[in-house]
């Protein structure tokens, strides 16, 4: 009993296992799924995706959602073209920018939400809106061409058999890994979305949490933002468009309860992997791309429900109350 | 819809166990109530009888036994089926949307429509039919964040008279009602019960007991302590012996406070965002203040504003003599030593998915950072670890999640997270509501001794035996103001009768 509650309460072996007999699966079914080629694929995508599942991640972690992530990360890719395009900033000083831009949207978004006692969805469904008008707007809607060499190189580079911007993604999984679990803002954090007001009422601020995650958030969409643009080349106003699922689905797949209070970022990269490995099998069994948005979403609701049987096995889903 | 109460239900629980993951809530208990009766429910917190009411209402199925109402054999999956024999149950917690109007609310399970639309005419006229049997003068149109608080109470029986409820369970009824609202109130169930309605009457109060009811089941520890006895020849004394298991105790804890120095906590004047007016009052390292008050008095709120989660507007803070400022909770917890025991533990103490470890180090974290703010489990466990045996907290271990502990293991928890903190003022707000006899005892002497290691404790009770038992001073607050402070000799009835005075007087 006391081994399969653990198991059910690691978030990650069974992800694990999904992810391996996924692919062995999959390379049965389909031998070319193995290929170089392939695998190259799927990191390259790994390394982008996790970054802004896990700034969807950290939002989740308090018991928001951020659903400006998509305009961010497309804000800051496009300011982060125009700086090098136009105003001719080395590229250091425009990551630094990017970077900038991607705090202060998350920090209005977490500003905005804890002054005004609103839910992070308006808040976030508002900025979104705001973010993705000024992006549309500075570029009149076409992309930035003029990315600088060495970002495009940095996109497209291999290391060995591994994509560069793994150099990126794997401080930040490490990073935050240990930041939630060791640190103790991360802490804090955790314990604020497990319960704000006991939290609260322990001296952890309300405000500097809210604004905290948010923040956080608003840097990994910025620097997935400017990865997206190493990746494609150019600073497309297109860019962030299409995370939102996505950044529900991985940490959600992953163990994280979407009222607060827990979130595996093993998890959440394992779920990345599941994510893409569905994907791509889609794609090599030849299903119509628009079918994956339903599997995707199937898939949401399916972990949502797994997370809520664990939490009341566990005792922890809220009581039936008396009507 | 039937405009006129029917006959009342004769319920019988026959040899009723409920086990809950650990905890047997109710072992074999029995209760039979004849229809028209108004049957008293005793018992402590803890005892079982809030189980018992959610076996009633189709919450929770018991495990054996058996539930009869009028002799038919009764297995109610939800609270629905329970409504539809005839049960309806009127909680402490207010279950009326406030937003909505009295005829709303009242016709909420079934609305009355016309070509598919909610009738509003329909509803005012349903609705005030109820309203005159309970000769309750409100216009039905009336939002119930409205109402009062006893008139709300009143809305919630014409609620479940309107379901054609033949049995009414009352839980706490009178708990945040005026003696004259009570008064009003217990007429209004005379006169049902004389119709024929049954009645389960729930309360703390036994002088209410014994002016209402006719009959008493009282509940000790998930058995019963007496099955449906009639109350007539029955004292006040003989009730208590069965609630609790032996005689009510005098504690004749000596006063502990020397009371030489000034103060761990003072507050002069000191008025608060939440409507506090000119509280003046002391708390002396090793002594209780306790704090009474009956619900709405505004106890808790003021613990909020001394740990700083409201802002203090006018008045002086003094902490061991010096005037201070609390800036927000972090300042009150950190610097200034004010801890808070919530009276909400599962709202506002713990994070129940969290393990325990994490709960009782999330006061020091800030402190047990060392570099760069890293924090390991070690560290958190060193910090926990002594807490599990001083404060007999039981628990397979510091990793178990606080959610799978007894009510009363949460409670030692969320104590001991103030005594990691090392809080010099500390604040417990009802301890021991919802845990078990024993727990209880042994909360007590912890907070005794928590006196007498030196802290100032401040305990806000709604059970006035605790309070007279424990506390040193009493201060009695009423509408957000303090009324009386007095020195407790620890003898009840010139307590009870003081702080009565207070409130009432």
């Amino acid at each position: 009993m006391n081994a399969f509650r653990r198991m059910l309460r690691s978030d990650s072996l069974g992800l694990a296992l999904v992810v391996l007999l996924g692919g062995a699966a999959l390379s049965i079914a389909r031998p070319e799924f193995l290929t170089a080629y392939n695998i190259d694929v799927i990191l390259v995508g790994f390394c982008l995706t996790v970054i802004y599942a896990l700034g969807q991640g950290v939002i989740i972690a308090i018991g928001h959602m951020n659903l400006a992530l998509g305009a961010t990360g497309c804000l800051v890719a496009v300011s982060f073209g125009g700086a090098m395009q136009v105003w001719g900033l080395p590229v250091w000083a425009a990551v630094i920018f990017g970077l900038l831009i991607g705090m202060f949207c998350g920090f209005v978004n977490g500003w905005l939400t804890h002054k005004s006692g609103l839910t992070s969805f308006i808040i976030t469904l508002a900025t979104m809106s705001i973010f993705k008008g000024i992006s549309l707007g500075i570029t009149e809607a076409q992309p930035f061409y003029g990315v600088a060499e060495s970002v495009k190189a940095f996109g497209s580079d291999r290391w060995g058999p591994l994509p560069e911007t793994l150099l990126v993604a794997l401080p930040i999984v490490i990073g935050l890994a240990v930041f939630l679990g060791r640190m103790i803002p991360g802490r804090q954090m955790l314990a604020f979305g497990g319960n704000p007001s006991a939290a609260e009422l322990s001296g952890i601020s309300r405000a500097r949490m809210v604004i905290l995650a948010h923040t956080l958030s608003g840097l990994l969409a910025a620097i997935a933002g400017m990865m997206s643009v190493a990746r494609l080349q150019l600073a497309s106003p297109a860019i962030g468009d299409e995370w939102l699922i996505a950044s529900f689905a991985a940490p959600v797949i992953g163990g994280a309860v979407l009222s607060g209070g827990h979130l595996s970022v093993l998890g959440t990269c394992l779920g990345v992997l599941i994510v893409s490995l569905i994907n791509q099998a889609l794609v090599m069994l030849a299903v119509d791309p628009f079918y994956v948005q339903v599997l995707l979403g199937a898939l949401i609701l399916g972990a949502v429900g797994l997370n809520r049987l664990r939490e009341s096995r566990m005792g922890n889903a809220p009581v039936l109350r008396l009507s | 819809m039937s405009r006129q109460v029917k006959s009342g239900l004769q319920v019988e629980v026959r040899g009723v166990s409920k086990a809950f993951v650990g905890v047997q809530a109710l072992d074999n208990v029995n209760l039979t109530v004849g229809a028209g009766q108004i049957h008293a429910l005793l018992g402590e917190n803890g005892a079982g009888k809030s189980t018992l009411i959610k076996i009633l209402t189709g919450v929770h199925q018991p495990d054996s036994g058996k539930v009869l109402l009028d002799g038919r054999e009764m297995a109610f999956r939800t609270p629905r089926e329970a409504i539809a024999a005839g049960i309806g149950v009127v909680h402490q917690e207010r279950n009326l949307i406030t937003r909505f109007s009295v005829a709303e609310n009242i016709t909420l399970e079934d609305p009355p429509t016309r070509f598919g639309l909610f009738d509003e005419a329909a509803a005012v006229a349903a609705t005030r039919k109820w309203l005159d049997l309970l000769h309750l003068d409100t216009d039905p149109r009336t939002p119930v964040s409205r109402l009062s608080v006893a008139q709300v109470q009143l809305v919630e029986i014409a609620k479940a008279l309107s379901l054609e409820s033949r049995f009414l369970l009352l839980d706490e009824p009178t708990s945040s009602l005026t003696p004259h609202e009570t008064g009003t109130l217990f007429a209004v169930l005379r006169r049902l019960a004389a119709d024929g309605v049954t009645i389960v009457f729930v309360s703390h109060k036994l002088e209410e007991v014994f002016e209402l009811c006719t009959h008493v089941t009282v509940l000790r520890d998930g058995r019963n302590a007496c099955d449906s006895r009639p109350l007539a020849g029955m004292t006040r004394a003989d009730v208590v012996r069965l609630m609790i298991g032996r005689d009510e105790r005098a504690f004749a804890a000596p006063a502990i406070g020397t009371r030489s120095g000034p103060p761990a906590l003072e507050l002069r004047g000191v008025a608060t965002g939440l409507g506090h007016k000119d509280i003046t009052l002391q708390a002396h390292a090793g002594e209780i203040l306790g704090l009474y008050g009956l619900v709405g008095a505004g106890r808790s709120e003021l613990a909020r504003a001394i740990i700083g989660a409201v802002p203090i507007t006018a008045g002086e803070v003094r902490i061991d003599g010096k005037p201070e400022r609390i800036r927000d909770v972090a300042d009150a917890v950190r610097r200034l030593g004010i801890g808070y025991v919530s009276e909400d533990r599962k709202g506002d103490g713990l994070i129940l998915a969290h393990d325990v470890a994490a709960n009782i180090a999330a006061t020091v974290w800030h402190r047990l950072g060392k570099f760069l703010g890293f924090v390991s489990d070690r560290m958190q466990n060193t910090t926990a670890a002594p807490f599990l045996t001083s404060l007999d907290i039981r628990t397979p271990s510091l990793a178990q999640r606080v959610g799978n502990l007894s009510g009363g293991n949460q409670q030692k928890v969320s104590v001991a997270k103030w005594l990691a903190a090392g809080s010099k003022v500390l604040i417990v707000d009802e301890p021991t509501v919802g845990i078990d006899i024993r727990s209880k005892a042994y909360l007590h002497d912890l907070i005794l001794k928590l006196a007498r290691d030196g802290a100032a404790v401040i305990v806000i009770s709604s059970d006035m035996p605790e309070l007279v038992m424990l506390a040193d001073r009493i201060a009695v607050m009423k509408g957000f103001r303090l009324v009386d402070t007095f020195d407790n000799a620890r003898e009840y009835t010139a307590a009870s009768q003081r702080i009565m005075q207070a409130i009432h007087g």
